[in-house]
């Protein structure tokens, strides 16, 4: 195969420089055998422009900080392959997100008032007893906590969702992904109704649109219409009870 | 005491399962109107048949009060419908707007549609309702003729009425259900093709009866 020119059209600005408006800027580059965008990233860095901020840490799609739009897309730049695309390829910072320049945002401080909000740790009134053998828990109920936790808080479904772009306090797919693995959680303690009174309504559950672009861009492929199904169905009910 | 992260300031003044209400009456309401539709249809559709058997179904209706049960009833329904289902139209639709340029993806382009689509039904549903109760009763000669005249209003309305019906259903079971997405949007994409050509075959009956009752 002959080796194509790629041309990244990249998001610049940063907020220490504000004279300078956020613009796209270009950069040429030869794609090599199974090139991704972090690779490409790190090149130009490396080659063409040492002032080029992006984020990455594990690149192989395990701890979710290369995040960015790739033609428009939630993706993670160390898991997309450039033969996947056109020879012109754009790459934005997520939106919903605090920039902190170019490429690169905040997505921590996003998570960590999720996990506040959704008071995301086990809630029990069991005193804890460090000689006693740990409680057991059958396989499955093992598998459907698992499951929901291989999130790996990329922010992927919080950019590509419309309603999280649009309003602000909407908990997302990753929330309630969190949520739903501490309701089949037995060593949670908490009630429907207190669930109930952190995610049924408009900035829980009840506020998504149920337009999937979660569920069709989260890199993990976490089942996110099955989890806010379940969250949507369990908030129903826990609703009309009382 | 757990500390479940609930804030004891908020807990007065609004009702705290409004969002869940407003959410279930959006989705029964729709229901409701889908079925209507679906139905609707269906009855339409038995011109096809013959004059006869539309002529004597719209009798019925009308005899047993049916439809002077159904009417105002589908109606109240419908404004529900809009009442509820306006709350999630964007503040700013242009943020709305934009992100859907921005991330190219389908069921978020389909939402767009689907408020362009309640746009045009309620306007041109509206329209047909009035026409309808002005030409009391339903018989199939004075049907034939408003549809002789004016096929392509009805053309654009079971189009509209359809698509809309179709994707607004797909994402009630999505938002709810335990279906997966391809299954649920073959099975609805089949039903509405089979209802648009039920209906595109009696409004064609209507069309060309309407120059022969004439
Ligand atoms: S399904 Fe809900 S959470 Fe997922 S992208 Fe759509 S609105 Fe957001
Ligand atoms: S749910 Fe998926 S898309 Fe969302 S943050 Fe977790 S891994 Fe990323
Ligand atoms: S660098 Fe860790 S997920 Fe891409």
């Amino acid at each position: 195969m002959k080796n194509r020119t790629l041309t990244f059209s990249i998001f610049r600005y940063n907020p220490a420089t504000p004279e300078i408006k956020p613009h796209m800027q270009s950069y040429q580059l030869d794609e090599t055998t199974g090139m991704t965008v972090f690779v490409a990233l790190n090149r130009i860095r490396e080659e063409q422009d040492p002032s080029l901020m992006f984020d990455f840490v594990c690149r192989a799609a395990i701890c979710g900080s290369c995040a960015m739009l790739i033609n428009g897309k939630p993706r993670l730049a160390c898991k997309t392959l450039t033969r996947d695309y056109g020879s012109k390829i754009t790459l934005m910072p997520l939106p919903v997100f605090k920039l902190i320049g170019d490429l690169s945002v905040d997505t921590g401080t996003w998570f960590r008032h999720l996990s506040i909000k959704t008071r995301a740790w086990i809630h029990t009134n069991k005193e804890f007893d460090p000689k006693a053998l740990e409680e057991r828990m059958d396989n499955a109920t093992a598998l459907e906590i698992y499951e929901p936790e291989r999130c790996i808080e990329c922010g992927c479904c919080i950019a590509g969702c419309a309603t999280a772009n649009i309003r602000e306090d909407f908990l997302g797919a990753a929330g309630l992904n969190r949520v739903a693995r501490f309701m089949v959680d037995p060593r949670d303690h908490r009630t429907e109704q207190e669930y109930f009174e952190v995610v049924g309504s408009d900035e829980g559950v009840f506020g998504c649109y149920g337009l999937m672009a979660c569920d069709d861009n989260c890199p993990t492929q976490l089942p996110l219409q099955w989890q806010l199904a379940f969250v949507r169905r369990k908030m129903a009910v826990a609703g009309l009870k009382r | 005491m757990l500390d479940t992260g609930i804030s004891p300031q908020r807990s007065i003044g609004r009702n705290p399962r409004m969002d869940l209400y407003l959410d279930l009456a959006q989705l029964i309401s729709g229901f409701l109107l889908v079925g209507f539709l679906w139905t609707h249809m269906v009855f339409v559709a038995t011109i096809i048949i013959g004059v006869n058997t539309f002529n004597s179904l719209a009798q019925f209706l009308d005899d047993y009060y049916l439809s002077y049960v159904g009417i105002p009833f589908i109606g109240l329904v419908a404004l529900i419908h809009v009442i509820v289902v306006c709350r999630r139209i964007p503040n700013r639709y242009q943020d709305y707007w934009r992100h859907a340029r921005t991330i190219m993806h389908f069921d978020t382009w389909t939402w767009i549609f689907q408020v362009v689509t309640a746009l045009g039904i309620a306007f041109l549903a509206g329209i047909h309702v009035f026409l309808v109760i002005m030409g009391w009763p339903i018989e199939a000669d004075t049907s034939a003729a408003r549809m002789h005249a004016f096929w392509w209003f009805y053309l654009v309305l079971l189009i509209l009425g359809e698509y809309h019906a179709g994707f607004g259903i797909y994402r009630q079971f999505v938002k709810w259900g335990w279906i997966k997405r391809k299954t649920i949007g073959f099975a609805l994409k089949s039903i509405t093709v089979i209802i648009v050509a039920l209906g595109l075959a009696a409004l064609w009956v209507f069309v060309q009866l309407g120059g022969a009752l004439r």
